[in-house]
């Protein structure tokens, strides 16, 4: 086990700077040594690779357990089942299961996640409206208590519902064991189609999940916000593509800082980017789920001040927000370059996951555009009341009065957790600042 | 917590019926879930600032249960209370500037520094910058307060607290009704804004107003002859 001295961290967002010291653990019974070591007031959190953007994976003046080289899997081709340690990330598992024609059901948008970060944010990718989130291919989880306990839950205990979606804060997780499902390639077969306006995509988007695995749309905002794009629709493929080693090799240098983006470079980017040739036929699949992983340290755009990115899921009917979202930004001369439109598929059991029924829109924002702090304020509170609620793993601003509103299922999740940790060992600034425990 | 914005969650101001620190506090960026703490002479957080058991109290207080992501220290007096004696004058405002105003800046840094985070905005005053034959006895204790104040915010630096000093000249407000008005007076609306920038700054020290930066340099650098004729006017 390594401790490190106290170290200032910050999310993917780079929006917060935390001061903690981290325990990086190889096993699991250094994992329970931390425990038994004992804590001051302010606490452990297990965290992975920090891509959370806001603070759910920061614990100022606390003790943060990283988990990243608990890398072990096991991949059983006869259950199409993986069993993996805490660290694996989403990428490492998705080569162990190709190895045997497997594959994850459940992958993000990027691929740099750790299973347990992928459980504590019960994550979702383009295949949602098909196999839900992240925690539906899971049978079992092994979690380290509070307590210094090591046991396993299925998706038959309270317990387990409760880790899902519960950002770390209701122990440790050590090890999942995975569904996969059977791939014949590595392939996945993409067809895009350009739209000119939001309405245009949301009728493709809800007309072609019936026949697509995978479906998603990066939408335009800026300029004129009408919310033209790109809808991007995928099945697995059954021919094999050849596949470049690696993330794709770029990599955003240091840019001293500055921040890059503008009304004026994103527009000039998102020009491009509706322009672009579109794809039609065998991608790689790997390379087609994580477009984010194109280009590293592409956080580093927005500069030192960073940003936020703010997703929300609203339900089926209540398209009429999004006008008002578009017409406020568009006030605002609120430029994002990241807008991400999804319809989501069933809930999980889980009280504090995010993804149920409904479209999700995903916006990346400089915390430097002024007005946006009280402009997304406001809007929250229309989204409460259309109930809608935001994704916190992501969250860095919301009001903790609107939390119970946007997940009324919060003291139920409260009341497990705390039977998990009576003392409040687990702990982090976001749990602090949304008053979660 | 802060949150993304880097905009405080939960905040004190000590000396909640201080004119300065209630203007700092109304011109925050604007945020309806932030939780504001008056601590004044009475209510729910009441203080006697000269009782040391009370502000022992009060700082647990503070950080019971939740983070403190902001403090304002804005208790002062001018010992001018004609009520008193020059001498008693002098300990009283010795007193609430100084012993407990670096007491409660003490403790309230320790509490951050378990937190590691925090910031701390104390008011200090130009009358700090050089004795005037009409309130060296003030400009004393705010000295103090200033010295203690830069040293420890050095010693912080690191540790995720910072200390913010706000040097106001002559500001417009009830403890100052009835003086003459030197040149450079604001408003307390005024010195509420400079409070905002002092938070802001990446610098220890903000003067309110700006200029009064270089006004100190002239001062400190006046022979006292000509000093005593110009600030006795």
């Amino acid at each position: 086990m390594r401790i490190t001295e106290a170290q200032t961290v910050s999310g993917w967002g780079k929006n917060f700077q935390s001061i903690s010291t981290r325990a990086v653990v190889s096993d699991v019974a250094e994992t329970v040594e931390i425990i038994s070591m004992g804590t001051a007031n302010r606490g452990l959190l297990p965290v992975g690779l920090h891509r959370s953007y806001g603070d759910s994976a920061l614990n100022s003046g606390g003790t943060l357990i990283d988990l990243t080289e608990l890398k072990h899997i096991a991949i059983d081709p006869e259950t199409a089942t993986a069993t993996v340690g805490a660290g694996v990330t989403i990428s490492e598992l998705e080569q162990a299961a190709l190895a045997h024609a497997l594959f994850p059901p459940v992958v993000p948008g990027t691929g740099n996640v750790t299973m347990g970060g992928a459980i504590a944010a019960d994550i979702h990718g383009k295949s949602h409206h098909k196999t839900g989130s992240f925690s539906q291919s899971v049978v079992e989880m092994k979690l380290l208590l509070a307590n210094g306990s090591v046991e396993t839950f299925t998706p038959h205990d309270p317990e387990f519902w409760a880790t899902v979606g519960g950002l770390g804060l209701t122990g440790v997780v050590i090890e999942l064991r995975i569904q996969l499902r059977v791939v014949q390639s590595n392939s996945v077969d993409v067809t895009e189609h350009r739209v000119p306006n939001l309405s245009a995509m949301i009728d493709l988007l809800g007309k072609s999940d019936k026949d697509y695995e995978h479906t998603v749309a990066w939408i335009d905002l800026s300029g004129d916000y009408r919310g033209r794009g790109v809808v991007s629709l995928g099945n697995y493929g059954s021919k094999s593509v050849k596949t470049s080693s690696g993330s794709g090799g770029l990599s955003l240098p240091d840019l001293a800082g500055t921040n890059f983006i503008s009304p004026l470079t994103v527009r000039a980017f998102n020009e491009v980017w509706f322009r672009k040739p579109l794809k039609n036929g065998a991608a790689a699949l790997t390379k087609y789920m994580h477009p984010l992983d194109g280009v590293a340290n592409w956080n580093r755009i927005y500069g030192a001040s960073g940003f936020l990115q703010y997703q929300f899921v609203i339900d089926e009917g209540r398209e009429e927000i999004f006008d008002q979202l578009f017409a406020g930004l568009r006030g605002l001369k609120a430029s994002s370059f990241l807008g991400v439109l999804k319809k989501f598929g069933a809930a999980s059991k889980a009280p504090m996951s995010f993804p149920r029924p409904g479209w999700t829109l995903t916006l990346d924002y400089s915390v430097t555009v002024p007005g946006l702090e009280i402009f997304l304020q406001k809007f929250d509170e229309e989204l409460v009341a259309a109930g809608g609620r935001v994704y916190l793993i992501k969250d860095s601003r919301v009001s903790p009065k609107l939390v119970p509103a946007m997940y009324p299922e919060l003291d139920q999740w409260r009341t497990t957790r705390n039977a998990m940790d009576p003392h409040h060992l687990w702990q982090s600034d976001q749990a602090r600042r949304l008053q979660l425990c | 917590m802060l949150n993304g914005f880097k905009n405080p969650g939960r905040i004190a101001l000590i000396g909640g019926e201080s004119e300065i620190g209630l203007s700092i506090v109304a011109q925050l960026p604007e945020d309806k879930s932030r939780e504001v703490i008056l601590v004044g002479r009475t209510g729910e957080y009441g203080l006697d600032v000269t009782n040391k058991a009370d502000r022992e109290k009060l700082v647990a207080k503070l950080f019971e249960g939740k983070d403190l992501d902001l403090v304002i220290i804005a208790v002062g007096v001018l010992g001018k209370d004609p009520t008193l004696s020059v001498a008693d004058n002098l300990v009283q405002a010795m007193d609430v500037n100084y012993l407990s105003t670096v007491h409660l800046l003490s403790m309230i840094s320790d509490g951050m520094k378990n937190q590691s985070h925090g910031t701390i905005l104390v008011i200090s005053s130009f009358a700090q910058v050089r004795p005037r034959d009409d309130n060296f006895g003030y400009g004393s204790t705010k000295a103090g307060l200033d010295f203690y104040a830069r040293g420890l915010a050095s010693k912080l630096n690191g540790t995720g607290v910072s200390i913010k000093i706000l040097r106001p000249g002559f500001v417009k407000s009830k403890m100052t009704e009835g003086l003459t008005t030197p040149p450079f007076t604001i408003s307390s609306e005024e010195c509420g804004r400079y409070g905002v920038l002092a938070l802001k700054s990446t610098k220890v020290v903000t003067w309110a107003p700006s200029i009064l930066k270089y006004v100190s340099v002239i001062f400190k650098a006046l022979p006292l002859p000509i000093f005593r004729k110009i600030s006795q006017r």
